[in-house]
């Protein structure tokens, strides 16, 4: 499916400020004043924003504790995501979430999640809602997205949720993003099957699909696909896409499960954003201007984030205790 | 008003309440049975018979059988709420909390407050527990006190047929997670349940008996047990207050203080083991806010620190009974 | 014409105090676009408290008036716009839109309900004489058990934040509350100011505080010395209301102030004194006595001892004849002695202490004048036994020496009576229908009237007066 030019600077303007968002998160963390754990996204730009772009708000995502590129490529607003990293009252989540728990229900992103693997059955759910809801009068049904690692993937609630999205036949989606490492361990010792995650979706009884997690077109085309077959009732999908990430685990990992030289060699092959330019430009749909347009409008907004978000209201003490009940 | 027992009661509280409002459904092992059997749909109407005829009325999928999956079950209802549905999950045995509790304890308690209050996540999740069947220690705990312990999630356990429908209606109508416990033992009971629209709200508790020397705090089933050892003490003209909080979250402190206040003496019947029991917690509250009227030291009338032993003999040793209510309740007397 | 440059300037709400808040503009004095003169009352502002002119500081003229008469503006609030009378509506209108009023709110302000009276400090009603019972207001969510408690010793409740569910008042919320202005001494860390040296159990230390108990004068029993519990316990006497301490009503006063801090003996008679003036009902009998035929014999006999002497013995003859005013009161039980040991009282540099005179009844007057002089000069030595001062039936109090006409002592407990002896003085007297100069004193004795009745007392002062007057026994 050909990309509309509209379609495609606004996927850039996405890949741009998810980039942006998290290389000043990892300078704005060395001052001290972001709270807990932060786990950037930084290089897998093109998975977030390959799947996300074919999503429209009634779509449902669900996130890992790496979801601050899943939040931005989904459309929540930046600014309000950079007060909640902060911690601050006016965040996304009142500053009572973090990082970890960055949601907006109302556009479709059912939250980051802090435990590895818990997504993928409220994935299910949400796709058990959508088959109750029937297609749109498009006659397209909403889909559940749950978004895996490769440590993920391995958790007995992946199974689980697999194995139901079969079972029950709904459109729920497994999207695994191999980014090679979950936490300090690699993905050719940790999944069983010598790394490949795609081939266990398929075990379970749904189609499988595989790309490139740092080419933009090819995720997006595969997932082109995938949602054709999943939106017009075909049942639960998977998509395995291999990808990197650039910074460690969580901020302040030391890294040193790195190989020599290895971050530079996939800062340089593989950068999701200089991949979207080869790609891209050659074909003649945008210019280098527009691109470079947009990196500058993303510089500003992503400074703007960080002024507001450090002069952001604090949160107060009385804060604690709200939110816990509808009514208690 | 009708006559009905408790699992009749839910029964027609699901049916009742799925009718009403199309976004409730059910999940769970069984819920139906016969899923991709050749007997086919509904081969038991759930292992408790509380599920019976949902899916003949409202078809397979508000009416769902799954796979044995405890946390797929419960991540699945999750999910399903925070899109908007109102699911109604069963957890066959209570003890398989065990299995999913992250998706209880870590997501859906959490939802509502992590995400700054913009959402609500109601998920009901019924849990049949308790002791009395020789069913063993994998099968019988009664873990309303894990739960409780959980900010952001309801636990429900009524003990009569009226209550059931009342807690179990006023859980499908909140946008609270609620933790709803049924006693294995319990489902047969019978009583009167009023016709119609009937709420209990969560946080009122049930004065089952008024006598003003000692108050009598009891569990689920050990209500029954209770009201057994008090009969047999108005013989000796001993009347106790015997109350049954129907939610341990929230808990009708002011009705147990109420009676404190009055009798100075407390009894806490609870069919667990001691350590961090719910028994513990309502003497721990009691203690705090009453000291200055108790007349004695507050007594709990739990089961040992063991698992629950599978024989006849040891289960009912295990068990409370309303002989060890009683001689409680007669020792809290003899602090004059 | 050229363009001028128009300065436009606010007329603001004045501050006048630093209580105001707030004025209301009772009326505009001048109009809109009129010039006025220096001098001219513009408006009349109302604040709570007066009603005010303002003045015109110069010539001028309102281009715009922004407030109405009858409004309600806080303090530096627009109220006008000064300027050159034709400014264009354009300028005037950009003024306003502009204007921002300076931050005259009172720090703190937000704290406060600043304009009300502050409410009266909420103390639980005296337990002694409760005030009459406020009513528990409707609406506070509070036990039944908690209401009735309240209820019976008229305690208000509405101060409390009940830790019941939701700020729930329960019944152990109002007995606490009951208790707290009773042991206040025990809360909170100990203020010891000069005793932290003090090696004693932490025990130790808040009884003293509590008992007022000067640790550096206490020996301990414990280890190494250490000070325990039961060594202040039995410093502790019976529990007397403590000495009123009356605030200064200015804290300068002429000149230094030399602030000394009552030793341990003062502080006994300031407690031992007081319970006797607040719990024993005195009554006062008085009688002038001639002491003419005393006198006489006292200088026959050689002046064997000083006329306080004398009146030591003719007491004790006369409690003899009356021994219902020879008695100690204790509690609900009166003791009678057979003998009478009388207390003399002595100034020493100390203080009054007062050494008794043991059966004074089987002295005579040298040897009453012996023991006398020993006690007393023991007294200012400050060597006694404690038996040399504790006890006794009957205490002489005389105060001739310096001076002294007549006064009232203070009952010393637990003793039943006390004489006070003034001094010897010429009076006229009629004796027999005769006007006569005599030699007479003012006798005034104090009664303990649980113990003994107007009658007794008249009976023994009579019968002491008889003796002193005929003098043969003495």
């Amino acid at each position: 499916m050909q990309l509309s030019r509209e379609n495609l600077l606004a996927a850039y303007r996405r890949m741009a400020t998810i980039r942006q968002f998290e290389e000043r998160l990892h300078e704005e963390i060395k001052t001290g004043e972001i709270p807990g754990f932060t786990h950037l996204y930084c290089g897998q730009e093109a998975a977030a924003v390959g799947v996300c772009s074919h999503l429209d708000d009634a779509d449902m995502i669900v996130s890992t504790h790496r979801g601050h590129g899943h939040c931005i490529a989904k459309g929540c607003d930046v600014i309000a995501m950079m007060k909640e990293i902060y911690g601050k009252r006016d965040g996304l989540c009142k500053g009572r979430g973090g990082s970890m728990h960055i949601a907006d229900i109302s556009i479709g992103m059912l939250g980051a999640n802090g435990i590895v693997g818990a997504g993928a059955p409220q994935a299910v759910g949400a796709a058990i809602a959508s088959s109750q809801d029937g297609p749109d009068e498009r006659g397209r049904l909403k889909v559940a997205i749950a978004f895996s690692g490769d440590g993920a993937c391995n958790q007995g609630t992946t199974f689980e949720a697999m194995n139901m999205a079969v079972v029950l036949q709904v459109p729920a989606i497994f999207v695994f993003e191999n980014n090679h490492y979950s936490e300090h361990t690699g993905y050719r010792y940790a999944v069983g099957t010598g790394g490949d995650i795609a081939s266990r979706a398929e075990a379970f009884g749904m189609k499988v699909w595989r790309a490139d997690g740092c080419d933009f077109f090819a995720t997006q085309a595969a997932m082109a696909e995938l949602l054709d077959h999943v939106r017009s009732g075909g049942g639960p999908a998977a998509i395995e896409l291999d990808t990197e990430r650039f910074y460690g685990h969580f901020e302040g990992d030391p890294q040193r499960y790195r190989g020599p030289g290895e971050i530079d060699r996939i800062r340089a092959t593989r950068d999701a954003i200089a991949i979207f330019r080869d790609r891209a430009l050659p074909a003649g749909l945008v210019t280098a201007g527009e691109l470079d347009a947009i990196d500058v409008e993303v510089s500003a907004l992503i400074d703007q984030a960080v002024v507001e978000a450090r002069s952001a209201p604090k949160s107060q003490p009385e804060d604690v205790l709200e939110d816990v009940y509808a009514e208690y | 008003m009708a006559v009905m027992t408790v699992r009749e009661a839910i029964n027609r509280t699901l049916h009742d309440e799925m009718e009403r409002d199309p976004n409730i459904f059910v999940l769970g092992e069984d819920v139906a049975g016969g899923a991709g059997t050749e007997g086919g749909q509904e081969a038991i109407g759930g292992i408790w018979g509380t599920t019976e005829g949902l899916i003949g009325k409202f078809g397979p999928k508000r009416v769902i059988d799954t796979p044995i999956s405890e946390s797929a079950i419960i991540g699945a209802a999750a999910g399903a709420a925070l899109a908007g549905k109102r699911p109604v999950a069963e957890l066959m045995f209570a003890d398989f909390i065990g299995v999913c509790a992250d998706q209880l304890i870590n997501q859906i308690a959490k939802f509502r407050y992590m995400f700054g209050g913009n959402t609500s996540c109601p998920v009901v999740v019924r849990l049949i527990y308790g002791a009395g069947m020789n069913a063993a220690a994998q099968h019988s705990q009664a873990f309303y006190n894990l739960l409780t312990a959980v900010p952001g999630l309801k636990v429900a356990l009524p003990t009569t047929p009226a209550d059931a429908k009342g807690l179990l209606t006023e859980a499908l109508r909140g946008d609270d997670p609620v933790m709803f416990f049924e006693h294995k033992a319990l489902y047969s009971r019978k009583g009167e349940v009023p016709d119609g629209d009937h709420r209990v709200p969560f946080g009122h508790a049930r004065m089952v008996r008024e006598g003003g020397d000692v108050t009598i705090v009891a569990l689920g089933r050990m209500v029954s047990f209770a009201e057994k050892a008090v009969d047999g003490l108005a013989a000796e003209g001993i009347g106790c207050d015997v109350i049954d909080p129907r939610t341990t979250s929230p808990l009708d402190e002011e009705a147990i203080l109420d009676s404190v206040e009055q009798t100075g003496r407390l009894v806490v019947v609870d069919e667990s083991p001691p350590r961090c029991s719910m028994a513990a917690d309502i003497v721990a509250i009691v203690t705090e806010k009453a000291f200055s009227c108790l007349k004695a030291p507050p007594r709990m009338v739990t089961a040992p620190h063991t698992p629950i032993p599978f024989s006849r003999e040891l289960e009912r040793a295990w068990l409370p009974s309303p002989e060890r209510i009683a001689k409680a309740v007669q020792e809290t007397l003899r602090w004059g | 014409m050229g363009l001028t440059v128009m300065t436009l300037k606010a007329f603001t709400m004045p501050k006048w105090g630093i209580e105001m808040v707030e004025g209301t503009v009772a009326e505009w004095m001048v109009r809109e676009g009129e010039p006025f003169a220096r001098g001219t009352v513009l408006a009349l502002i109302e604040t709570d408290k007066i009603t005010n002119e303002v003045e015109a500081e110069a010539d001028g003229c309102f281009v715009r008036l922004t407030a109405r008469q009858g409004d309600t503006l806080p303090v530096g609030a627009l109220l006008a716009v000064l300027g050159k009378p034709g400014t264009p509506a354009t300028e005037v209108n950009a003024f306003v839109a502009s204007f921002r009023p300076v931050d005259a709110s009172m720090p703190g302000a937000e704290h406060a309900a600043d304009t009300q009276l502050s409410p009266p400090p909420s103390a639980p009603a005296e337990l002694a004489a409760p005030s009459p019972a406020p009513a528990i207001p409707e609406g506070i969510a509070i036990s039944p058990v908690a209401r009735a408690a309240a209820k019976a010793v008229g305690f208000d409740v509405e101060p409390l934040t009940g830790s019941g569910r939701k700020g729930r008042i329960t019944a152990q919320d109002v007995d606490l509350a009951l208790l707290e202005h009773r042991s206040s001494a025990l809360k909170g860390p100990i203020d010891l100011p000069g005793q932290e040296a003090a090696f004693a159990s932490p025990l130790a230390r808040r009884l003293a505080v509590m008992h007022d108990i000067d640790l550096s004068r206490v020996d301990g029993t414990g280890m190494r010395g250490r000070i325990r519990k039961d060594d202040v316990v039995a410093l502790v006497g019976p529990p007397v209301p403590k000495p009123a301490a009356f605030a200064p009503i200015s804290t300068a006063g002429p000149g230094s102030v030399d602030v000394q801090p009552m030793s341990a003996i003062r502080r006994t008679i300031a407690t031992r004194l007081t319970e006797a003036k607040q719990t024993i009902p005195h009554f006062y009998l008085r009688r002038r006595v001639r002491m003419d035929r005393l006198l006489a014999l006292r200088a026959a006999q050689g002046k064997p001892g000083s006329i306080n002497d004398y009146i030591v013995r003719a007491t004790a003859l006369a409690l003899r004849i009356v021994p219902e005013c020879n008695i100690q009161v204790h509690g609900a039980d009166i003791h009678r002695f057979a003998s009478a040991d009388i207390a003399l009282a002595v100034a020493t540099s100390r203080g009054l202490m007062t050494p008794i005179l043991v059966r004074a009844d089987a002295l005579d007057v040298p040897a009453i004048a012996k023991a006398s002089a020993q006690l007393a000069e023991r007294a200012r030595d400050g060597k006694m036994a404690p038996h040399e001062y504790q006890g006794g039936s009957f205490t002489i109090s005389n105060l001739g020496m310096f001076g002294v006409d007549q006064f009232d002592a203070i009952i010393n407990p637990p003793q039943g009576a006390i004489l006070a002896v003034g001094a010897v003085r010429t009076e006229p007297i009629v004796d027999n229908g005769a006007l006569r100069m005599l030699d007479m004193v003012h006798l005034s004795m104090s009664c303990d009237h649980r113990a003994i009745d107007g009658a007794d007392g008249a009976r023994f002062l009579d019968a002491l007066a008889r003796i002193i007057e005929a003098a043969d026994q003495l």
